[in-house]
């Protein structure tokens, strides 16, 4: 029983990265229509930043803050370069978002190096897990809740909702669409890195460390469709909880393919009920 | 003049959308744009909003333009109130009171949906959506489209109303002529991107070619 | 120009050290592996992030069956074979999706057959395949760089034979229609999941081909050797030499392999960082692949064709 707990407790904290990097894919494709593959990127980039803030002796809170700040500033720029020049189809950004995901590698090795790397999270044991978990719930119940008063109860929420649901009319009433695009990956690369920075204390990072938290974050948000800020939150505990189980009661190395499987089945389903919707 | 359009052609690509149109509407003046489908009524609604860039030509806006697309294009998870809020997005108006009073059909209205409207009430947000921007004048895309005689006749009754006691200008775009000659003093009449004929509604209502190609089915 | 180049291939292997026999062995790989995405990314409109799983089946193949003893030639024989096969198996669920996730579902699969490959004690796991024989025709060992040199040229010249047939064929029109009118070429009866996973099935079986010259060729496997970011490399070849295009595949292949290479050279002189090199060509793939999708989108090769008529 304690065992059970401690799988839950410990898969609900990496499912909430996952759901956070899984909001942030969300928060762009709803706007731009982009899926941002530098997302994962973006959270080792600034994962790999708070290494560096705390060994140069910057205070836990402050550098964790600052690594957030420049996640923003990367998914602004990976914006930029993925969306600024006009007539970008979704495709081309993706491919885009992806060659700007491998040019962190360069970034990263320049820096990092190749080695794993991590810093200390919050310290102690609650219920026999590291405490460090329930920060990581609690901080992204806070962020989450946060983001949805932001979309719901701002002008500036209201506007990138607008765009995400008609460019077109958002043009008209005078939105600056683009504009809009550009904070969607600001706000989305913020997540990301939050989201790196929460998860790397209880799981080392690497500099490709991020094909796997894109693909979990990913599978999140696909679950909702990519649209779904909700259902994103809830895919993700499912998966770390899945994952938890899974490499608690049978395999480690199981973990991976649970995600993947998962997000699998979820594409193929959906696929063939659209099929079916068209055909009929 | 709040507009002035002269010589304007549009093209995409090899297709001429517009070829040479001059068109004006002044000061609180109510203009209709009448034509067939495909004519070139959208692509000139685009050019006036600056969607769409003209090959060549000018366009001359002096004062506020707000437009009314056809289709509404409602935001539609968001409170009509929201969508009323989002049509001053320029200009940063927050206070939508006005809107309420000038279309007292919305009050009840407020914090629905807008998607989950009948198209008649979506009409009427997507009129005080424009009307937020305070503008000079209004384009309005097919408003009648698809909705019952009774809603159109509010809307009119509100487009007159606005005309009449603040100076609004109009340019009406719209399949429905009669609805459109009625309601507007000067007119246009577009036919495969060129205005082939233009001058007082009443004149061109009067005309037998327009009366035949435009009113004849409903007379 | 063909013809310029083919013998060019051909004369260019006697010529070189071998070191550089070892860039054009793997140039080759790589642009069989390219050829086939590219006429899938470029004639089915999917974008793939799994490619490199394609050349990892067949190599394994090849390998699995060398160890317990089948003749090598067998082996390879069988590389695209179980590559084609992998393709259509996992091509009937997940074809139905499209753009990016197609591009992730690929991604997944990929992932998941590293997982499976680095867990399975049957086929070496994280170890991989060792001591793998020398490939033999016919009592022919292939034991020289040159030799696979050769091998491998002419599996460049097969796999652009078939795809140039694919191409002019019914299947290739049908793709070419449903790319410029969907509804039009789905409403005439083109049997569009057909092709596409003939397509896919076909662009797989080259990248296994690849993958079981490479297994005999290097002589040892391991889930290492076919990493995500081989797949990434392949899309970006892919793109930059112009997709759709076999020619373009062709020199994004060359072009990509010898730049990295050469970068490569130059990162390793004494005195540079031991990090220089994969910075130097993660730089590159990036940069590359984000200029060509950006300003040349269409391709290098197709654009300057266009140019000079």
């Amino acid at each position: 029983m304690a065992e059970l707990v401690q799988y839950l407790i410990t898969g609900v904290g990496v499912g909430c990265a996952y759901a956070l990097l899984g909001s942030g894919l969300v928060v762009i494709y709803r706007v731009t229509r982009v899926v941002n593959f530098a997302q994962g990127a973006v959270a080792v980039l600034a994962a790999l930043t708070v290494t560096t803030l705390l060994a140069a002796g910057l205070p836990h809170g402050l550098a964790e803050g600052l690594g957030v700040l420049l996640a923003g500033a990367a998914g602004l720029l990976t914006g930029l370069v993925a969306t600024g020049k006009p007539g970008t189809t979704p495709q081309a950004a993706l491919i885009v978002t992806l060659g700007l995901g491998v040019l962190a590698y360069a970034v990263e090795i320049l820096f990092w190096g190749d080695q794993p790397r991590s810093f200390p999270g919050l310290p102690g044991a609650t219920a026999g897990v590291q405490t460090h978990y329930l920060l990581i719930a609690s901080v992204t119940a806070l962020v989450l809740a946060a983001t949805a008063v932001l979309f719901a109860r701002t002008d500036l929420g209201r506007a990138l909702t607008a765009t995400a649901e008609d460019p077109y009319a958002a043009r008209i009433v005078g939105i600056d669409v683009a504009r809009m695009g550009l904070l969607a990956f600001t706000v989305g690369g913020a997540l990301g890195g939050l989201a790196g920075v929460l998860i790397t204390p209880v799981q080392q990072v690497t500099f490709d460390s991020d094909v796997a938290l894109v693909v979990n974050g990913f599978s999140a948000a696909i679950l909702g469709n990519l649209t779904r800020p909700g259902l994103t939150l809830a895919g993700g505990l499912l998966l770390g909880v899945v994952q938890a189980l899974a490499g608690g009661y049978w395999n480690t190395s199981y973990q991976t393919e649970v995600a993947l499987i998962f997000m699998l089945v979820v594409l193929v389903v959906r696929a063939g009920r659209l099929s079916s919707v068209e055909t009929a | 003049m709040i507009v002035e359009v002269r010589d304007l052609t549009v093209r995409y690509g090899a297709a001429t959308a517009l070829d040479g149109v001059t068109l004006s509407v002044a000061a609180g003046e109510l203009v209709a744009l009448i034509g067939p489908n495909g004519a070139g009524k959208s692509t000139l609604v685009n050019a006036l909003c600056g969607i769409r860039r003209p090959a060549s030509g000018r366009i001359d806006v002096r004062g506020r333009l707000a437009l009314v697309p056809e289709g509404r294009h409602l935001f539609p998870s968001l409170s009509v109130d929201d969508n009323l809020r989002l049509g001053a997005w320029r200009r940063r108006e927050r206070d939508t009171a006005h809107i309420y009073a000038l279309l007292p059909e919305l009050t009840p209205l407020r914090d629905r949906p807008a998607g989950r409207l009948s198209g008649g009430e979506q009409q009427m947000v997507a009129l005080g959506r424009a009307l937020m921007s305070r503008p000079d004048l209004l384009v309005i895309d097919e408003m009648s489209l698809g909705l019952a005689p009774k809603i159109v006749g509010s809307l009119v009754a509100h487009l007159r109303q606005r005309n009449a006691e603040d100076g609004l200008a109009v340019l009406l775009i719209e399949q429905n002529a009669r609805l459109a000659l009625e309601l507007c003093t000067r007119a246009y009449v577009l036919e495969a991107g060129r205005v082939v004929a233009e001058g007082p509604a009443a004149a061109l209502a009067g005309s037998p070619e327009i009366a035949a190609a435009y009113l004849g089915l409903e007379a | 120009m063909k013809w310029i180049i083919l013998v060019a291939a051909g004369v260019v292997p006697v010529l070189l050290t071998p070191g550089q026999l070892t860039v054009y062995v793997l140039l080759g790989l790589a642009a069989m592996a390219v050829v086939g995405l590219s006429l899938l990314m470029g004639y089915a409109g999917q974008v793939s992030l799994g490619q490199a799983s394609f050349t990892a089946i067949g190599a394994y193949t090849a390998g699995l069956l060398a160890v317990h003893g089948i003749p090598p030639l067998l082996g390879l024989l069988a590389a695209p074979l179980g590559a084609a096969l992998a393709a259509v198996v996992v091509g009937v669920p997940i074809l139905r999706l499209r753009g990016h996730q197609l591009a992730f579902a690929t991604l997944a699969l990929q992932l998941i057959l590293l997982s499976v490959l680095g867990g399975a004690d049957w086929a070496g796991g994280a170890i991989g395949l060792q001591g793998l024989p020398y490939l033999s025709i016919f009592g022919f060992e292939l034991n020289e760089d040159l030799e696979y040199a050769y091998l491998v040229l002419a599996g460049v010249v097969l796999t652009t034979l078939i795809t140039a047939l694919l191409v002019r064929s019914r299947v290739g029109r049908g793709l070419r229609a449903l790319a410029t009118a969907p509804v039009a070429a789905a409403a005439s009866g083109v049997p569009v999941g057909a092709y596409r996973l003939l397509v896919f099935a076909v662009s797989a079986a080259f990248a296994g081909f690849a993958g079981g010259v490479y297994a005999f060729y290097v002589g040892y496997l391991a889930p290492g050797s076919f990493p995500v970011l081989l797949s990434i490399e392949y899309v970006v070849m892919a793109v930059v030499g112009g997709l759709g295009s076999i020619s373009g595949a062709l020199f994004g292949a060359a072009l990509i392999t010898l730049v990295v290479q050469l970068l490569t050279t130059l990162a390793t002189r004494p005195g540079m960082p031991s990090y220089a090199p994969s910075v130097l060509s993660y730089a590159v793939y990036a940069v590359l692949l984000i200029v060509i999708v950006l300003f040349v989108p269409r391709g290098i090769v197709p654009t300057l064709r266009r140019r000079s008529p």
